[in-house]
């Protein structure tokens, strides 16, 4: 026997459940404390919606499954004509079932499905006129003719009433999928928010923080150039080893500092129409010591004549290095880097269109479950202290400012990493 | 030879005292460090140095000021400013210091080579 206490809580739950109330308080808990929400619980989509759907499928066949159908209407036909043939008519009831196939088949294939019906049913009855089984039901071609109107009528009644309905259906289908669509665009705009506030907030610590570090690090920096002054004089191999790593630990630190004043500052530019051709040309010869140093080849097809686009030409040499020096470092020694540039067809002005610059590098390529996160602050795949974690989240806020848009994908059927830069071409044309 | 005279002008202690270890270490310069902006002023009129190195952001009165101040005064009007800042990269000045906007700007942290060149660039004008 249960005792009161534990009855009574049954109870209170009980009654909270019937209320909705206790479903509800975990429901709201849970979805507070799982972000984002969306992910948690995600909406079934249209596909799976349909799947579960099974008398849906049936009642709006599309090809098989419209011809079993059609194969099972007749065969119920046919059946029921030769039921009402053996018993010569005189039983009623048979007739009725001949309902059956006509009713299904104006719920399947809607009015011309129920009117198809009630013709063959009616057709089908119509071998029982010269049996002239008087006591039958069938037994005058007027009754014959009666029998078919009502057959009509009830095709023709019920696939109205399909017909409805599938309306129906098909509008809530059409507000399931625009409901899905917006759920879709509502999380894309909570995640770039998201991002977006993140970003932000980077770039407001990252200003003040370089400058925090950048006091002791001249302090750490002006101590190892002391010691090596000191320790040259006295020479001690250990000591002068670790004022070497002391003084590269000082530049690895810098570099950071260097990485997140350029976050912060990314926001100004100084946009003038200029050749995209040119600038890479410039980055190229930048980052050329590092590809004859690891005897990497370049595979340069720049199209010419390409329109100009508005770009700040030392923030965009900042990214093409960012990535001719990526993919380099993922190719080691060895490899090609195929630069090209071209642009796409369409008018000045039309949305998405710009000229486009693609690398493709014969490197490692990137594991498939951080191709997300590559953007990202401080995410990095290099080996630590190889990698500050900024350059691409920074590449990506310079080529967002310039309204435009950065894509770093694994090369399908081969090596290597891809990545799309797009500028968009100004319309410079008259108004 | 005459040792040449730096004022060292930065509100962190250990750096300013780095400095003058490092900069007295090659026996061509005596450096007097000052922490604090009205000090700084103080210490130029009465020390009287060849070549001030002056931090840009300090509490209170900022290396700005105290550069515009030291412009204004009669004996010091002519005495080379090199700041020191946290606040510019080491991709937005010359290793040995850029001029931006009239000023000479030597990035932190900055290397002692770097700076003696600075310095002497600036002392050999």
């Amino acid at each position: 026997m249960a005792r009161p206490a534990e009855s009574a809580k049954r109870n209170k739950t009980a009654a909270a459940n019937r209320r909705g109330e206790g479903y509800c308080r975990v429901r709201i808990a849970k979805d507070g404390m799982n972000q984002p929400k969306n992910e948690a619980n995600p909406p079934e989509t249209l596909a799976a919606v349909e799947e579960k759907n099974w008398a849906g499928r049936w009642l709006s066949p599309k090809g098989p499954r419209a011809t079993v159908l059609t194969l099972l209407i007749l065969g119920l036909i046919a059946l029921v004509s030769l039921l009402v043939y053996e018993t010569g008519g005189t039983r009623y009831a048979w007739l009725h079932l001949m309902y059956l196939p006509i009713i299904l088949a104006a719920a399947c294939f809607g009015v011309y499905g129920g009117i198809g019906a009630a013709l063959v049913a009616g057709l089908a009855l119509g071998p029982y006129m010269p049996m002239n089984v008087t006591s039958g039901v069938l037994q005058t071609p007027s009754n014959w003719l009666f029998r078919i109107g009502f057959f009509l009528l009830v095709g023709a009644f019920s696939g109205l009433i399909s017909n409805m309905l599938n309306g129906q259906i098909k509008r809530l289908k059409e507000i399931h999928r625009r409901l899905l669509q917006a759920h879709e665009e509502l999380k894309s705009a909570q995640m770039q928010l998201i991002q977006t506030a993140k970003l932000e907030s980077v770039g407001r610590l990252a200003a003040g923080v370089a400058h925090e570090v950048k006091n002791p690090l001249a302090i750490i920096q002006l101590g190892v150039d002391y010691l090596t002054g000191t320790f040259k004089k006295v020479p001690n191999p250990d000591c002068q080893e670790t004022i070497l790593e002391m003084g590269d630990a000082v530049r690895r630190a810098d570099t950071v500092i260097k990485g997140l004043l350029d976050f912060s500052r990314s926001e100004q530019l100084s946009l003038v129409p200029q050749d995209l051709n040119t600038v890479i040309e410039e980055s190229l010869v930048l980052v050329k010591h590092e590809l004859t140093k690891h005897q990497i080849a370049l595979d340069k097809n720049l199209t010419g004549q390409l329109p100009r686009v508005d770009l700040d030409r030392n923030k965009v040499k900042q990214v093409f290095i960012n990535i001719f020096m990526n993919a380099i470092q993922s190719m080691g020694d060895n490899g090609t880097l195929s630069v090209k540039t071209f642009l796409p067809p369409g008018a000045p002005g039309d949305a998405g269109r710009g000229v486009v610059m693609r690398t493709e590098d014969t490197g490692a390529g990137i594991p498939e479950d951080k191709v997300d996160k590559l953007f990202e602050p401080f995410f990095t795949t290099k080996p630590v202290g190889s990698g500050t974690g900024l350059g691409l989240s920074v590449s990506r806020k310079i080529i967002e400012l310039h309204r435009g848009t950065i894509s770093l994908v694994n090369r399908t059927g081969t090596r290597g990493v891809a990545v799309t830069i797009t500028f968009p071409v100004p319309d410079r044309s008259p108004l | 030879m005459t040792k040449k005279k730096i004022l060292v002008v930065d509100d962190e202690v250990a750096l300013t005292r780095m400095l003058k270890r490092n900069l007295e270490a090659t026996e061509r310069f005596v450096v007097r460090t000052e922490n604090s902006s009205p000090a700084a002023l103080a210490a130029a009129r009465e020390f009287q140095p060849d070549l001030i190195l002056l931090d840009v952001m300090m509490p209170g009165v900022d290396g700005g000021e105290v550069a515009a101040q030291l412009k204004e005064d009669k004996q010091l009007c002519q005495t080379p400013i090199v700041f020191l800042s946290a606040i510019v990269k080491k991709d937005e000045t010359a290793p040995t210091g850029s001029n931006i906007g009239g000023a000479t700007f030597l990035a932190k942290p900055v290397k002692l080579e770097d700076l003696i060149t600075c310095i002497e660039n600036q002392l050999g004008k």
